[in-house]
């Protein structure tokens, strides 16, 4: 395969693996974060002062 | 049933993406000049347009904040978790313009960087926003939220500006593909189609997330009053 063509290709996949990676990454921490306040709130109700 | 509707619209939101990406990649046709790492375009680009989109809506946010936060408390703290959901989800499409952007820069002209206008009023525009929400993480006390508000008003004033940058100016960065006279535009219908599928998808995409945000702020804010309230009480 010409050089040119193989680098284009190796860029754009690149590109697009990257993008999801951050949207995905972002989903992932969004997730942890809800996780970790129901968890919290749960532990206020039970625990009250 | 809300649970329901929730799923149903994730399901949408994944097979838009899906059918997007085969759009993107398989239908759309190379282009001319740059080949294949033209396809770069189609996330790029509806990627800057929700991000723009969401800083109007952290924008909206803000000036809601300020206007309710004396006579409206309630308002004022739905008002500021969108401002934080629309500059937090922002900043992430923004980072994906600032990574794409480069990987199709250093193909298309040979360089990854240059200090054009465009390449450089997207960069502060996204460093305002990191700023405000690193404000938002590490200051504390009660003026957080009011200096927040007047920083997402700023950090919004560049937006314009990153999209008249390259209207305005002799720019490394190609000439605005839509809105920009009469040779602008995108001619291949096929083409057309792909970009149209991924900015609603990517739209789609966005709304999701940012809902998800705003809610998990918003549980935030009100652990964090329920907490103050037994502190207050004890």
């Amino acid at each position: 395969m010409d050089e040119r063509v193989l680098l284009d290709h190796q860029f754009t996949v690149a590109a697009y693996v990257v993008t999801w990676a951050v949207q995905l990454g972002y989903l992932a921490w969004l997730g942890l974060k809800w996780r970790a306040q129901k968890r919290n709130a749960a532990r206020a109700a039970r625990n009250p002062r | 049933m809300k649970k329901l509707a929730i799923g149903l619209y994730a399901a949408l939101t994944v097979a838009l993406m899906v059918w997007g990406f085969y759009q993107a990649i398989y239908v759309a046709p190379d282009e001319q000049t740059m080949h294949e790492v033209q396809r770069i375009f189609y996330y790029h680009v509806p990627s800057a347009m929700v991000a723009f989109l969401f800083f109007a809506i952290s924008l909206a946010g803000s000036i809601g904040y300020l206007a309710c936060r004396r006579n409206r408390a309630e308002w004022a703290q739905i008002s500021d978790a969108w401002a934080l959901a629309g500059a937090e989800v922002g900043v992430v499409f923004c980072t994906v313009v600032l990574i794409t952007g480069p990987l199709w820069g250093r193909r298309a002209w040979g360089i990854w960087w240059t200090w054009d206008a465009r390449l450089t009023t997207t960069l502060v525009l996204w460093l305002i926003y990191v700023s405000y929400l690193l404000l938002r993480r590490f200051a504390a006390g009660p003026q957080v939220q009011t200096l927040a508000a007047v920083l997402g008003i700023f950090g919004a004033l560049d937006v314009p500006i990153v999209y008249m940058s390259n209207r305005w100016w002799r720019t490394q960065h190609p000439a605005p593909v839509f809105g920009g006279g009469e040779d602008s535009g995108i001619k291949d219908p096929a083409m057309l189609h792909a970009f149209a599928w991924n900015v609603i998808a990517w739209l789609a995409w966005g709304i999701l997330i940012l809902a998800l945000r705003y809610r998990v702020e918003r549980q935030h804010q009100k652990f964090a009053a329920q907490e103050a309230q037994e502190a207050l009480d004890a």
